[in-house]
């Protein structure tokens, strides 16, 4: 079983890589606010008992029997502010902190009653998706990159088009599945959409722009 | 040029040299720039992608070493989507350089990284050369060039191209690894353990069965190459006689790849550099809080739509504007100054050596009358021109527009990035229909030089300024520019129906205006007006002396009779306009000037007034044809070489026919209607 410690490792590491990122010790650090040197001694923990694999450089990956633990206190995350905004009428904007600190005490059998008694939820309060009790969790909807809004961020999860050497093409520019990319411009009458990946900006035709699935993403 | 061309300029410098360097970049990070500062050439530089579609090749000497430099095109890895990106791929791997210097952007590290990686990876003798240090301090970005080059195991220089800074440590930097033999310790890129795992047993496999890998390349570099995917590696492996074991192992570990990481192993590799990138850019790099600055302001309104179409507009107008005063002023001047205080002695001189007779009025057609045409309709518009185009291209506005754009081009078979060689066509058609090579399919590029050739170029401009603008009036100027614009997208949409496919999708990178520095400005305008002056004079001298010996032999009217019908009856044209047509097609302003040139000899030289020869509305139609039909013998054999004679030839005769069809029934409905 894992403590409460790894949990939220894990937790962290699911999220970040569910925005796109390969984390480093330095995301991880930031976003748990502790010391990079804990989070590396932490990590080298996780390692060893197989729930991450840590090479230098390339940042963090979580195993898949890290993944399933990671999904699990999502969902049990998820399922405490649900409790927390439907049950106790707390604001929802409030809940995201205090379901942090109740997620690690829920247990399967009281998580499962929690799902019932909430009639079900698909989704947490702010909208995502809850993981069912077998660790599945249904991908986002995603949409043709054009019908973003000017200054929307979003992941990319898929590119469609077919042909191998456009998809080598745009992969050199960064544009390929879990990048992130942010709205710059729309063009008048369906024109092209103007994208930024890190420093660089790119004009997308309407064409390449409808092959090329996002994610909205915004920050929980 | 085509390759055999390169091959043997190549050829040439390095035998003239005693090494060679190429230059290798992304586009827009100052290749070109670099180019003209070692080789004091004027390649064409300007803030916007893909202005070097084919090699340049020059050489530098410095302390006495001669080196052979060799200018690609841009692009963003080795993989090629298009021609331009194709030659600079083929050139890097054929290896006729023995240092490859990547220019990479210092305010955009990391992405400009990516092709530094793949070349270390493939194990290239690499220098990079850190450049726009000057954008990347105004942008507050610091890049630590030193623990770059730490890092990479390789060279790399801090470098302001456009002021000259770093560029005489860079080619200290290539002797000194030439003289030296300095056998670098590139430290190559880092991949997951698996993708390390899998190169290694693809380059043991490799280096066992295949016994001649091409362009030289080592095991590990073929491996690389090949889980890339990279179809002509992955082809030479099918297809040569090193027994199916190599490329069954390769489809193997492919595959593999495939199965471990959900996604096709090209991509993976992609992923994984990025990441590398990423972890790189961040270690040298701080990245401070930038002022946005007025030129990326303004940049961001040309891109939006509500401010965007309206300021294209306002541009057009100026430009015309400006073209119409500027212009018109220095006509003016320079036709003054002929008349006053060359052409006399001209004249003097040749009477006093020729006597008054036919050969004497002959000679006076050349080097009086046709040059002072060319100083009056030519030269002040085509210089005007010159200096705005080059001004643009360096602000990089180009680029907003084919941003706007895009939709409408899409309409008429192309996409936005297509508007700039159209744009540039407006110089003129000739390196208008060679910047079409950053087209990608053969659909898009027949549609783009059709409708180059039916941009009116700086030639063109100088007969609808210097003519209908001046005698007919700037509506008849405006009305031209509108049935030609019409006509274009006609056509467009004709081509893009009747052409089978589809147009590509665009993809192209955007990069803030740029403050054009006066002198890159300048010099650009004086190499294009210098070679404008070099091909032009020669040919208006010896154009208005063929002319002027028909005109004094009294020739000319046996040759306008066959041409009547349609000059004259069809069109409504004096029947020895049709002959200055004719001309035309040598030059386009020759058309114009030729007629001036008839008009000088016939009503003397203050007449200078083509209403003594024709009424506004055949200046009007002459300038609309001559607007209309094939732009001249140049473009037409650059056509050629691009598009091959069966094309080429299809659209010379219908820009003829064309010409003809839109003149004659402009002419017919302004008889009707006489607007004028």
């Amino acid at each position: 079983m894992a403590t409460k410690n790894q949990e939220d490792y894990l937790e962290t590491i699911f999220h970040l890589e569910s925005e796109g990122k390969t984390p480093t010790t330095q995301d991880i650090a930031q976003h748990l606010k502790i010391s990079p040197a804990s989070v590396s001694e932490n990590l080298k923990k996780l390692a060893k008992e197989e729930l991450v694999k840590h090479s230098p450089y390339k940042g963090v990956a979580l195993t898949l029997k890290g993944k399933n633990i990671a999904v699990d206190v999502v969902r049990r995350h998820r399922l405490a502010e649900r409790f927390l905004v439907d049950k106790l009428g707390l604001k929802w904007e409030k809940v995201h902190e205090e379901a942090h600190k109740i997620e690690h005490g829920i247990s399967k059998v009281v998580g499962n009653k929690l799902y019932e008694v909430l009639g079900k939820p698909k989704t947490c309060p702010h909208g995502n998706p809850l993981p069912d009790a077998k660790g599945h969790i249904k991908e986002e909807r995603s949409y043709p990159l054009n019908t973003l809004q000017k200054n929307d961020k979003a992941k990319i999860v898929k590119i469609t088009d077919e042909d191998p050497k456009l998809l080598c093409y745009l992969a050199t520019l960064g544009l390929m599945p879990k990048m992130k990319i942010r709205i710059e411009e729309k063009a008048p009458f369906d024109g092209p959409i103007m994208v930024r990946i890190g420093e660089a900006t790119y004009a997308l035709g309407k064409k390449i722009a409808e092959s090329i699935w996002v994610k909205k993403y915004e920050q929980e | 040029m085509n390759k055999n061309n390169y091959e043997s300029e190549i050829q040439k410098i390095r035998q003239e040299t005693s090494f060679t360097i190429a230059l290798v970049g992304n586009p827009n990070v100052g290749k070109s720039t670099v180019f003209n500062h070692l080789t004091g050439l004027g390649a064409v530089t300007a803030n916007y992608p893909g202005k070097t579609v084919a090699l340049n090749v020059g050489m530098a000497k410095y302390q006495n070493i001669y080196m052979g430099i060799i200018d690609l095109p841009g692009t963003y890895s080795l993989g090629s989507v298009s021609e331009d990106q194709f030659v600079a791929r083929q050139e890097i791997f054929e290896g006729h350089a023995n240092v490859v210097v990547v220019i990479v952007d210092a305010t955009n590290l990391e992405r400009n990284l990516y092709l530094v990686l793949q070349l270390i990876d493939l194990g290239f003798p690499v220098v990079v050369a850190c450049n726009l240090m000057d954008l990347a301090a105004k942008h507050n970005i610091c890049v630590n060039t030193d623990k770059l080059s730490e890092y990479l195991g390789v060279p790399v220089i801090p470098m302001t191209a456009t002021t000259g800074e770093g560029i005489e440590k860079l080619i200290e930097t290539c002797i000194n690894i030439f003289q030296h033999n300095v056998k670098m310790k590139a430290n190559l890129p880092v991949y997951g353990k698996d993708i390390m795992d899998h190169i290694n047993d693809l380059e043991g496999i490799i280096s066992q069965n295949v016994k001649q890998i091409p362009f030289g390349l080592s095991a590990r570099a073929l491996a690389i190459l090949v889980l890339e995917q990279d179809e002509e590696f992955l082809n030479y492996l099918t297809t040569s006689l090193h027994g199916p074991a190599v490329y069954d192992k390769a489809k193997a570990i492919l595959e593999e790849i495939e199965r471990t990481h959900g996604e096709k192993p090209a991509i993976r590799i992609s992923r994984e550099r990025h990441g590398y990138e990423g972890f790189l850019a961040d270690k040298v790099q701080q990245i401070g809080v930038c002022q946005v600055s007025l030129s990326t302001k303004l940049w961001r309104f040309s891109l939006e739509p509500v401010t965007g179409l309206p300021i294209l507009l306002a541009g057009i107008v100026a430009v015309f504007l400006i073209m119409y005063y500027c212009g018109g002023f220095l006509s003016a001047g320079f036709d003054t100054l002929w008349v006053r205080f060359i052409s006399p002695y001209i004249k003097f001189l040749i009477f006093a050596i020729f006597g008054h007779n036919t050969i004497a009025n002959t000679l006076l057609w050349g080097f009086d009358a046709g040059i002072q045409a060319a100083l009056s309709v030519g030269i002040p518009y085509i210089l005007i021109f010159y200096l705005m185009l080059a001004f643009l291209e360096d602000t990089g506005y180009l680029n907003s527009i084919a941003f706007l754009t895009d939709s409408l081009m899409h309409k008429i078979g192309l996409h936005g990035r297509s508007i700039i060689p159209i744009i540039a066509g407006a110089g003129c058609n000739v390196p208008a229909i060679l910047g079409t090579r950053v087209l990608t399919t053969r659909r898009e590029k027949i549609i783009a030089c059709t409708l180059i050739t039916l941009v009116p170029c700086s030639a063109r401009t100088a007969i609808i300024m210097g003519a209908v603008a001046f005698f007919a009036g700037w509506k008849w100027a405006v009305a031209i520019y509108l049935i030609d614009f019409l006509v274009g997208i006609l056509v467009g949409r004709a081509l893009a129906v009747f052409l089978p496919g589809q147009s590509s999708g665009l993809v192209m990178e955007m990069f803030p205006f740029r403050i054009p520095r006066l002198s890159t400005v300048l010099k650009k305008t004086w190499y294009r007006f210098k070679e404008f002056i070099i091909i032009a004079i020669p040919i208006i001298a010896i154009g208005s002396l063929l002319l002027g010996s028909l005109y004094e032999t009294k020739y000319l009217w046996y040759l306008t009779r066959p041409m009547s019908l349609i000059v004259e009856n069809w069109l409504g044209l004096p029947a020895v306009a049709g002959i200055c047509l004719l001309f035309g097609i040598l030059r386009k302003e020759l058309a114009l000037q030729l007629l001036l040139a008839l008009a000088i000899v016939q009503y003397g030289p203050n007449v200078q007034n083509l209403l003594n020869f024709m009424n506004k509305q055949q200046i009007f139609i002459f300038g609309l044809v001559t607007t209309l039909y094939i732009p001249c013998l140049a473009a037409i054999s650059v056509l050629i070489k691009e598009l091959g004679w069966k094309t080429a030839a299809f659209i010379t005769l219908f820009t003829i026919t064309l010409a003809v069809v839109v003149g004659g029934l402009a002419n017919q409905a302004l008889n009707i209607l006489h607007l004028i």
